[in-house]
């Protein structure tokens, strides 16, 4: 009976141990992968990319909850854009995402601050969706994007261009 | 208990009560309210108010919600700092970094730490006897060698205007007032006509200077500082002293992604003869793309006897792709996005005895496809072809050969899916390539914008006004040559109502078109950007229909305008997507570039562009009568 007792207090003592080296292993760092960030070139169409390290799900954050922090990483790196030094179309500064939420294989991304102040023209509007949309697009499972406006939907920004009220995807370029 | 206190210590930290931080910034007096003491340091709060006005006033935006793990900062830089609950790593863009204690929950607010927050947003907190203060600092200096040259590369949190304290031929000494840094010391450089770097502090917590000699080599030539934007400044060096040695004094400019694919290190291409080939099925085992003093180099190694044959698409969707028969891919498929000439590499299993490597170039580039015993090299150039061949064939292994065929056979992929990896898309009016018009004698142009919608604006020239011009132009010359015409506008009007959506305005002039049955719906436009950088005419279509059309309105555009010819692209745009006809939207020059400024201001200029246009109209509507319009 007592060497019962001591064989289970011993089990749930691993138990304790494996769990709190998985824990804190988990904790620790490491990547699970690269980001690539698109951004449109200043020829108005060609890509180029930048590369962001993407962290390990955290212990206790859910499939869901990491695919929704990476996408909302993704967006907001895909609206800062590359560093200044780099010549790229850019949303206008000030531009903000807003809030991010994954439904299927869509993104929503809401916009916020200083979207609407393009310069005009098809120009930067065709190159700043386009990178957005192929930067969330690049994520596992993603393949379109759906833009929502100070969390609307619009069909286009005012004055504006581009069709904004459908999911935009990477066959839309 | 003491698995409690680790715990709490990974989580984060003991933490002590919370205290108020009182700094000036520049002319701003920040009280900081949700301060706590940690081991590790200060942690502020994203909720301080203080906090927002300060991210405000250094044009950083965050990104956080209540209850979410992960804080975004992009700084003005731009750069996305980024934090996570419970996590000592932050990331600054490509960068992860160690912080001093990771980040944490405290009731509904996250604290982070205080240093490290203020030190991406390239500030410092720094005391004197009249209180704290927080202090822009010269962040970084990039040492970047080209040849002979070296440009030191200066970032910090404040705009940066240096002057130049003494200049004599064995050093130079530039001042940055109202910076401070923590890059003191002397580095070596010893290229590009410089030794070494010295970087000193003096001033006050107020009113630092930050002073960097440069040590010259003898000949050495310097440029005058210049700045890519407020907050850097290019120090520029050349001469012919020792070997250039690029020295980073600090790293937080993120790199171009240079991917590549590895070869399967079992087989690396151009080792392996063919004859030690297993017998049974091709094997491609690696597939590797270099730089190559003309582009990119891409080797695809296989092991084993195949055949093959490529295929490119036509401008402007530049894909190309290359189907290995008789082959196994001997790993998993990739995705690889590439840096220019090159967009992507997809390398797949289509089906059981054919490997596809599908190519996504970044325009119609020269390109050259050689078989070996071991694979296939195929050399993407930088520069652009007119006439690039479109198919070929061969074979791979013991027996190589090559039949490039110069025929462009392939056409564009109308609502097709070549190469398995994306499609056309159709709009929901329609792809433009079946359409029928009722009235095929009738051209709606459609001046873009007008009324409450002046579009862009420079040099007191509006858009509406401009696209209005060439419209009636454009309008005149296809009347006289017979056509019927309708205008979405000829006046300075909204076209559906003033102060209207965005959607109704444009379903408004596609209605007119649609409802007409018109042949062609031509929108006329001006482009613009924030700076004047860009300049060109661009041709936009949006359905597979309207391919043909802008080509033959991009051929006489770009011969008889005099702008830069910045070609097709495909987008997103409503007007083009939901006409039912062929239909493109022409971005006659750059409003904001002062040489197309000065041609947009021309009526001489104006003219061409709609003699242009006509010309196009005439020449794709004899290519293409009215029963097959819309074909390739």
């Amino acid at each position: 009976m007592r060497t019962s007792r001591l064989v289970v207090l011993i089990l749930l003592l691993a138990v304790v141990a494996a769990g709190t080296w998985f824990f804190l292993s988990r904790r620790g760092g490491g990547d699970t992968g690269n980001l690539t960030v698109y951004y449109t070139k200043i020829d108005g169409t060609t890509l180029g990319t930048l590369s962001v390290s993407l962290r390990p799900p955290e212990a206790g954050e859910s499939a869901a909850e990491h695919q929704h922090n990476v996408a909302l990483y993704a967006a907001v790196e895909a609206v800062a854009g590359p560093p200044s030094d780099v010549q790229a179309i850019r949303f206008p500064s000030g531009t903000r995402v807003g809030n991010v939420t994954v439904s299927g294989s869509t993104v929503t991304v809401d916009l916020a601050g200083n979207v609407a102040a393009q310069p005009g023209g098809s120009f930067g509007e065709n190159g700043e969706f386009k990178g957005l949309v192929y930067t969330l697009t690049g994520l596992p499972g993603i393949d379109a994007v759906a833009i929502t406006i100070g969390g609307k939907t619009v069909p286009s920004l005012p004055g504006g261009h581009l069709e904004l009220d459908e999911p935009l995807k990477r066959t839309d370029w | 208990m003491t698995l409690v206190a680790l715990f709490a210590a990974a989580c984060g930290g003991v933490r002590a009560a919370e205290s108020t931080v009182v700094a000036t910034y520049g002319a701003q007096t920040l009280r900081f309210t949700h301060v706590e003491s940690s081991p590790g340091g200060l942690a502020i709060g994203v909720s301080d108010p203080a906090f927002a006005d300060l991210l405000r006033a250094t044009g950083a935006v965050m990104t956080w919600k209540p209850g979410e793990r992960y804080v975004l900062i992009t700084t003005a830089v731009p750069v996305v700092v980024s934090f996570a609950v419970g996590d000592r790593r932050y990331d600054v863009g490509p960068v992860a970094l160690q912080a001093s204690f990771a980040p944490y929950q405290s009731g509904s607010d996250v604290y982070l730490p205080f240093d490290e927050v203020l030190r991406s947003l390239n500030l410092a907190l720094r005391r004197d006897a009249t209180g704290t203060v927080l202090q822009p600092q010269l962040a970084s200096i990039d040492v970047q060698t080209f040849g002979d040259r070296v440009a030191l590369v200066a970032h910090a949190g404040a705009p940066l205007r240096p002057r130049v304290l003494t200049d004599t031929p064995v050093a130079i000494t530039y001042e940055f007032d109202g910076v401070g840094t923590t890059l003191v010391g002397t580095r070596p450089i010893n290229g590009g006509g410089v030794r070494n770097i010295q970087i000193t502090q003096s001033g006050t917590a107020r009113d630092p200077k930050t002073l960097v000699t440069v040590s010259l080599l003898p000949g050495a030539q310097h440029d005058a500082p210049r700045s890519n934007d407020d907050r850097d400044v290019v120090l520029g060096f050349s001469g012919s002293g020792a070997p250039p040695g690029p020295v980073a004094v600090a790293t937080p400019v993120p790199a171009m992604q240079a991917t590549y694919i590895p070869p399967d290190p079992n087989a690396p291409p151009g080792q392996q003869p063919a004859a030690a080939a297993p017998s049974g099925p091709a094997l491609v085992t690696g597939v590797m793309a270099q730089p190559s003093q003309t582009g990119t180099s891409v080797t695809i190694a296989v092991t084993g006897n195949a055949t093959y044959t490529w295929h490119r698409l036509r401008d402007p969707d530049n894909r190309f792709w290359v189907d290995i028969a008789g082959a196994q891919l001997s790993g998993p498929p990739i995705d690889q996005t590439q840096p220019d000439p090159l967009i992507s590499i997809r390398v797949r299993q289509v089906d059981p005895n054919t490997v596809r490597v599908a190519i996504s170039l970044a325009g119609q580039k020269q390109l050259d496809v050689s078989p070996s015993a071991t694979g296939l090299s195929i050399d993407v150039g930088r520069d652009e072809v007119a006439d690039a061949l479109r198919e070929g064939s061969g074979s791979i292994g013991s027996t190589v050969s090559a039949n490039d065929n110069a025929a462009p056979v392939t056409p564009a992929p109308l609502g097709g899916d070549q190469t398995g990896d994306s499609t056309w898309k159709f709009g929901p009016s329609g792809s433009g390539s079946t359409y029928v018009p009722r009235n095929p004698r009738l051209i709606v142009i459609d001046p873009g914008h007008g009324g409450s919608d002046v579009g862009a604006a420079r040099a007191g020239l509006t858009e509406a006004g401009l696209t209005l011009d060439m419209s009636k132009r454009l309008r005149d010359i296809l009347i006289a040559r017979g056509w019927q015409v309708r205008m979405t506008r000829d006046t300075d009007v909204d076209v559906y109502q003033p102060n209207d959506t965005a959607h109704e305005e444009l379903q408004a002039r596609d209605d007119i078109a649609n409802n007409a049955g018109a042949r062609l719906l031509i929108s006329i436009h001006v482009n613009s950007f924030i700076n004047s950088g860009p300049y060109g005419t661009t041709t936009y279509i949006a359905k597979p229909g309207d391919v043909a059309l802008a080509k033959v309105l991009r051929q006489h555009l770009s011969s008889d305008l005099g702008t830069k010819d910045d070609g097709i692209i495909k987008s997103h745009l409503y007007v083009v997507l939901h006409a039912l006809m062929p239909a493109a939207l022409i971005e006659t020059a750059f409003l904001s570039n002062p040489s197309d400024l000065s041609m947009l201001e021309s009526s001489a200029w104006r003219q061409k562009v709609a003699q242009a246009i006509a010309d196009g109209i005439d020449d794709y509507t004899r290519e293409y009568p009215a029963a097959t319009q819309g074909g390739q």
